[in-house]
């Protein structure tokens, strides 16, 4: 009997102590959403898109947003093969983030111009002394901006896309010049680059390898027939200037950022450049040269989104609808929990009040595994979500009613209380696997076939289902022995033989 | 109360078996309304399944449909519908695929005339490819299932048990669809959510009612037929298949009714009413339709033909009185007779103890 109770008491305690833990350490389930308010974007790529290829391009997503700024918490996530789900909650800056996710980067081969060490652009001496100079008057009219007259003001021959302050290159336009950060073994750099000699569409391959010969690891680079010409015209003209000037550099940039600006080898002749549409790019020999050449041969291979992704949906709830969906699922959730608890507790009497107990510990446990579920690894609460819940509580309280149902025909067969309770448990639970299992099989497919708001459901669904049996099987059995042997096993209106209608 | 009282201890003598061509003629009727709707109405596909943009917002300033409507075309948007929707309180614009540049200005002018912020304007844009995906993949997904589900119920119950089991299924499926054409409510990748549900209770049901019978046919194989072994079955389980259905009903009767009808909540009404005839659906299948169909097919099998005859001479009958068909009346009974036939089992054989 203490065995079993104490039995009882752990798994209570696991659940609503565990229940507490995450409440006082203000870990919350963390809502999807459509139940918070927020924009969620889903973004297809073609059917036959290689996995590690989907990988990458969230990779990219997920940098880009966070050089946006201002978007709380992105969620970028692969969900059912080839569509990524970004989930933008909050709203501040939402629309550049979105145009910022989808679009495949630009991939340019440069020549270099010029070489500015440190932080700052070729363009800011220059610019900021003539605006400090000639603009004073215009910056003492504007009342408002008393301090720092140079920030206050755009520098009127700034071309478009660069940065008056900085004097770098915001916004990239290939066919321009920009004037790109680079930094390297020697520290920080300011490169101008010229108009884009080639594009990433003129690069047929890009494999990393290593040469045994040298030990060093390196880019092989394939380009297309009219990419091989380009090719040879650029690194010939680069060829022109000694060995050390930066305008051997090539750059390679994607997206206004340079990737890698390697310099044309000493054997390259000027004017003859490197022909043949292939070339090799040394990374080096240390350890940390080998992951530098495979990301620039996937950079090189792919532009920056490896693939074209198309904007399937976007949608956008204000964090009204959110909460007001939110409020109305819970106080519903709340009202039909409440009444399937009075059916309970008046057919099944003292019974009844095991399968109260039992789904209060079900609950527990469900809203402190999403709770950590949404931690540690950002699994979200949506409302196909809280279906799959409610569902569940529907799947739950079917096992306790199948359950006391065998225990009522066990009772009829003239067997003592503890005795039904013990063999109905036995019984009941057989069933109780094979209908769950149906269940658990249902929600696996759905999460591994399906996308979008059907794997919430899945999830959710499958999660408590598992749940179900681990209950069924740790508490309620338990606690069903101890009402049987307790009072309430023998008589009054409210014991488990009267529920059953044997006694009056 | 009597008859409810013999429903909680397991000893209604319902003949669900016999009275099979009743349970067959409402679902026939009912599947066929079904089909007839969706076939002559077709379903009111959400916007994830037609593309397009959807907008909705409050409507502070209490603008006119009307204004809103010459604004609205004013921007050069052809294909629009303007709804009113929560007495009035708010406003729902659906368009047509338009750029997104175009949809930043209607919800410009839009925020404008209602007097309320853009940010508080809820917006959704979808390819018109994107519900077909979602919409394929479930489809795709059930498929598995299905199969899945046939190979895991044969090898747990029988073969025969897994195909009555997908029938009462798909009849679900069906008035669940049905439903949507009717209500004409939207057809959202949430209803397909909804409805995926419905096919996984509706199996979890029927596994429940057919655990049973597996198990009853292992005790009475030598002194009842299969007909009658069902029905037992089904009596006994009455009781639970009743509660597991209100307590299933209760929570999503609360969200439909309280939740979305009283308070307004649409997404959780989409939800919830395919939750709700689907769940019903799926508790009626499993006793009136997976289960007199299991009986039929069983009783055809050369072990349970014989049994019949044997039981039919042994209760006193002969070989020349014997239907081919299980015994079924010639008149459908009416409902007071219903509850008071034996179809069961007459008499009760003694009680064996369940072996184990």
């Amino acid at each position: 009997m203490l065995r079993r109770v104490i039995g009882l008491l752990i798994v209570a305690g696991i659940a609503w102590g565990g229940l507490a833990a995450v409440y006082l350490l203000g870990i919350e389930p963390k809502l999807g959403l459509d139940l918070q308010g927020g924009t969620s974007v889903v973004l297809t790529a073609p059917d036959d898109t290689d996995p590690d290829v989907m990988e990458y391009a969230v990779e990219i997503m997920r940098s880009r947003i966070e050089d946006v700024g201002g978007v709380q918490e992105p969620e970028i996530s692969i969900s059912g093969g080839t569509t990524v789900l970004v989930q933008l909650p909050g709203v501040q800056n939402e629309q550049q983030a979105l145009d910022a996710i989808g679009r495949t980067g630009r991939l340019s081969f440069r020549p270099v111009l010029e070489s500015t060490p440190g932080l700052e652009g070729p363009l800011v001496t220059t610019t900021t002394i003539a605006q400090s100079e000639g603009d004073e008057p215009a910056a003492e009219e504007a009342t408002t901006t008393s301090t720092a007259p140079v920030t206050a003001t755009t520098l009127p021959d700034v071309p478009e896309g660069v940065d008056p302050i900085t004097g770098l290159t915001v916004s990239d336009d290939p066919d321009t010049i920009a004037y790109l950060p680079n930094f390297s073994l020697f520290g920080m750099e300011v490169l101008t680059v010229g108009p884009a000699a080639m594009t990433g569409s003129d690069v047929s391959q890009a494999l990393p390898g290593f040469n045994s010969v040298s030990a060093q690891w390196v880019v092989n680079l394939s380009l297309t027939s009219e990419g091989g010409d380009l090719f040879a015209e650029l690194t010939g003209q680069a060829a022109g200037y000694p060995i050390g000037d930066p305008r051997r550099q090539i750059a390679i940039v994607l997206d206004g950022q340079i990737i890698a600006s390697p310099q044309v080898a000493e054997d390259v002749a000027a004017g003859v450049g490197i022909t043949g549409g292939d070339a090799i790019i040394t990374l080096g020999a240390d350890p940390a040269a080998e992951d530098q050449a495979q990301n620039l041969a996937v950079i090189l291979r792919y532009g920056s989104l490896p693939v074209a992704f198309e904007r399937s949906q976007v949608e956008k709830v204000s964090a009204t609808l959110g909460s007001d969906s939110l409020q109305i699922g819970l106080i519903s959730g709340i009202a039909g929990l409440v009444l399937v608890a009075v059916v309970l507790l008046l057919y099944y009497r003292a019974l009844g009040l095991v399968a109260v107990l039992g789904i209060a510990v079900f609950g527990s446990l469900l809203i402190a595994i999403y709770a950590l579920l949404g931690h540690y690894q950002g699994v979200t609460l949506t409302l196909a979500g809280v279906t799959g819940i409610i569902v569940a509580v529907g799947i739950t309280a079917d096992s306790y009613i199948v359950y006391f149902e065998r225990i009522k025909d066990e009772l009829r067969a003239g067997r003592t209380v503890p005795s039904a309770a013990a063999q109905g448990f036995r019984t009941a639970f057989r069933t109780i696997l094979t209908a769950d299992t149906v269940s658990i099989l249902g929600a696996t497919l759905l999460w591994l076939l399906t996308v979008g708001a059907v794997r919430g459901f899945a999830l959710s669904l499958g999660i408590a289902t598992v749940l179900d049996i681990f209950v069924a099987r740790t508490f309620t059995r338990r606690a069903a022995w101890v009402l049987a042997h307790s009072p309430l096993g023998r008589k009054g209106w409210f014991s488990m033989p009267a529920a059953a209608g044997e006694s009056r | 109360m009597s008859l409810w009282r013999d429903i909680s201890r397991g000893e209604t003598r319902i003949d669900f078996v016999g009275l099979r061509r009743r349970w067959f003629y409402i679902s026939a009727v009912l599947l066929l309304v079904s089909v007839a709707t969706v076939t002559a109405l077709g379903l009111n596909l959400g916007l994830e399944f037609t593309g397009g943009v959807q907008v909705q917002t409050e409507n502070r300033s209490g603008v006119a449909v009307g204004e809103l409507e010459s604004a609205i075309t004013g921007l050069g948007v052809v294909d629009f519908r303007i709804q009113e929707i929560d007495e009035g309180q708010s406003i729902r614009i659906q368009t047509g695929p338009i750029s997104s540049a175009l949809e930043d200005e209607m919800v410009a002018s839009l925020a404008v005339l209602v007097g309320a912020p853009p940010e508080d304007v809820n917006r959704q844009a979808v390819g018109p490819t994107f519900g077909a995906l979602v919409a394929r993949r479930a489809l795709w997904a059930l498929g598995v299932f299905l199969g899945a589900v046939v190979i895991f119920i044969s090898i747990r119950l029988q073969w025969k048990m897994a195909l009555s089991g997908i029938v009462a299924l798909l009849h679900d499926l069906v008035l669940t669809i049905g439903i949507y054409a009717i209500t004409r409510f939207e057809v959202t990748p949430a209803t397909v959510v909804a409805a995926l549900t419905v096919l996984g209770y509706s199996l979890y049901d029927t596994v429940v009612v057919f655990d049973r019978v597996r198990e009853l046919e292992g005790d009475y194989s030598d002194v009842l037929t299969y007909s009658e072994i069902v029905n037992r079955s089904m009596n006994m389980v009455l009781a639970r298949s009743i509660n597991t259905s209100l307590t299933s009903l209760i929570p999503v009767g609360s969200i439909l009714f309280v939740g979305s009808l009283i308070l307004g909540a649409a997404p959780l009404r989409d939800f919830s009413l395919a939750l709700f005839v689907g769940i019903a659906a799926g508790t009626y299948s499993s006793i009136f339709v997976a289960s007199p169909l299991l009986a039929l097919w069983r009783e055809r099998e050369v072990a349970w033909t014989d049994q019949r005859r044997r039981m039919a001479r042994k209760r006193g009958g002969s070989d020349r009185d014997l239907p081919e068909e299980p015994t079924e009346p010639a008149e459908p009974p009416t409902t007071s007779e219903l509850f008071s036939m034996e179809g069961g089992a007459s008499p009760r054989p003694p009680r064996r103890r369940r072996r184990r």
